[in-house]
């Protein structure tokens, strides 16, 4: 009686077949999906560079002002593909994260549940020691069976994804570089109209108006400057983002 | 697709427009700067209208890089949408294989369910064991 239910738990236990797996290599991949939040820069320089009329505009002379007109309509145009560009690579980290993730097989709250069946009929002759057994033995087959089973779904995603990841990730950073040089220029139509303007204005006249000029001069500067900033980490991150899934991608072992 | 040679060009021209922009600029600032011969000195060394002029032209010369550098991004923007079907793709596959792993668990909690089962019957009390079978009929009606 007692030898069939302690067969019956193991049965069960190479039913059941795993609990927690985490090994440095699904670790590692967890790390990189965690960059994920990082694309979003990508998507606020995009709109930020979706907008540059809006800001350029009460700087613009008539003539100027019909120029970019244009250039608005065709960069608005263009905005609707770079703006998603980041999304597919984003869902791509956050799958990989969830395929690598430390909970995906951990079965411990199953055989938590368990152990409490069991400890709920106290009259059964289900000892601690057999809940206990049964837990090491269902530990013992998750590595021999669920660690390589995850590591072969995180690998067969990583290998697959390796070349159109690159390619995304290039593109963004392109697009990246692009945005900055044009918030360049930018930068240059809106300071250069002020400091060509300011020595104009008559500071006797015109008090109000050259403090105006000069405090709206400070102040774009400072934003030109931390936006200036922000490409480059956005930039720097992407690259970060690209290092380690080359590098994931790198270690991928020879499919047997 | 991200690096055409023509990309590349493009984007080398938008860089030496930009180039010369600033060269401009640099020469209207000194230009402003500078007094006239025969004016005050602190007012500036041109008029009102040629600095506007010059500044013209050098917005000129800045929107004009920036439309290139708008088509470099065109460019380097297209021909991607291979590459994002096949990431789309993959997180989609990933996503089934993330649904099959969550009924392995379902499976487990089935199996739980069956060892309290084997518990209750073990133990002789037939009457406990309604509670398990039921928990039993839920568990396989949600799979």
């Amino acid at each position: 009686m007692k030898m069939s239910r302690l067969l019956l738990i193991l049965c069960l236990a190479a039913l059941l077949g795993g609990c927690a797996s985490s090994t440095p290599r699904t670790a590692a991949v967890r790390e990189f999906a965690a960059q994920s939040p990082k694309l979003n820069a990508y998507h606020e320089l995009t709109e930020r560079y979706c907008a540059t009329y809006q800001r350029e505009q009460p700087f613009l002379s008539p003539a100027a002002d019909q120029r970019e007109k244009e250039l608005d309509a065709r960069r608005k145009d263009a905005c609707g593909d770079f703006v998603k560009l980041h999304s597919g690579v984003q869902a791509y980290m956050q799958a990989l994260g969830t395929l690598a993730g430390d909970e995906q097989y951990d079965l411990n709250d199953q055989i938590k549940a368990i152990g409490g069946g069991i400890k709920a009929w106290p009259d059964t002759g289900l000892l601690d020691r057999h809940v206990n057994a049964f837990a090491g033995l269902a530990r013992l087959l998750s590595r021999a069976i669920t660690r390589p089973l995850q590591e072969n779904a995180v690998n067969d995603m990583l290998r697959d994804g390796e070349q159109p990841v690159r390619e995304v990730l290039d593109a963004m950073r392109t697009l990246l570089r692009l945005y900055d040089k044009s918030n360049d220029n930018e930068r240059d139509i809106v300071l250069g109209m002020l400091e060509t303007e300011i020595p104009f204005v008559d500071a006797e006249r015109n008090r109000l108006l050259l403090a105006l000029a000069k405090s709206q001069q400070q102040s774009k500067t400072a934003e030109y400057r931390l936006f200036g900033l922000r490409y480059t980490l956005a930039r720097n991150n992407l690259d970060a983002i690209e290092r380690s899934h080359r590098a994931l991608a790198s270690q991928i072992p020879q499919p047997k | 697709m991200a690096h055409l040679p023509l990309q590349d060009d493009i984007e080398a021209l938008a860089d030496s427009l930009s180039a010369n922009a600033d060269a401009l600029h640099a020469r209207l600032m000194r230009a402003i700067r500078k007094p006239a011969p025969g004016t005050p000195p602190g007012l500036p060394g041109i008029s009102h209208g040629v600095a506007q002029a010059l500044f013209e032209n050098e917005v000129a010369l800045r929107q004009r890089a920036n439309g290139l550098y708008l088509d470099a991004a065109v460019l380097a923007a297209t021909g991607l949408g291979g590459h994002q079907q096949r990431i789309l793709d993959l997180t989609v596959r990933a996503k089934e294989k993330i649904e099959k792993i969550d009924r392995v668990k379902a499976l487990v909690d089935i199996a739980a369910v069956l060892l309290t089962l084997g518990a209750a019957v073990a133990s002789g009390k037939p009457e406990q064991i309604i509670k398990p079978l039921e928990n039993l009929k839920h568990q396989i009606e949600d799979m």
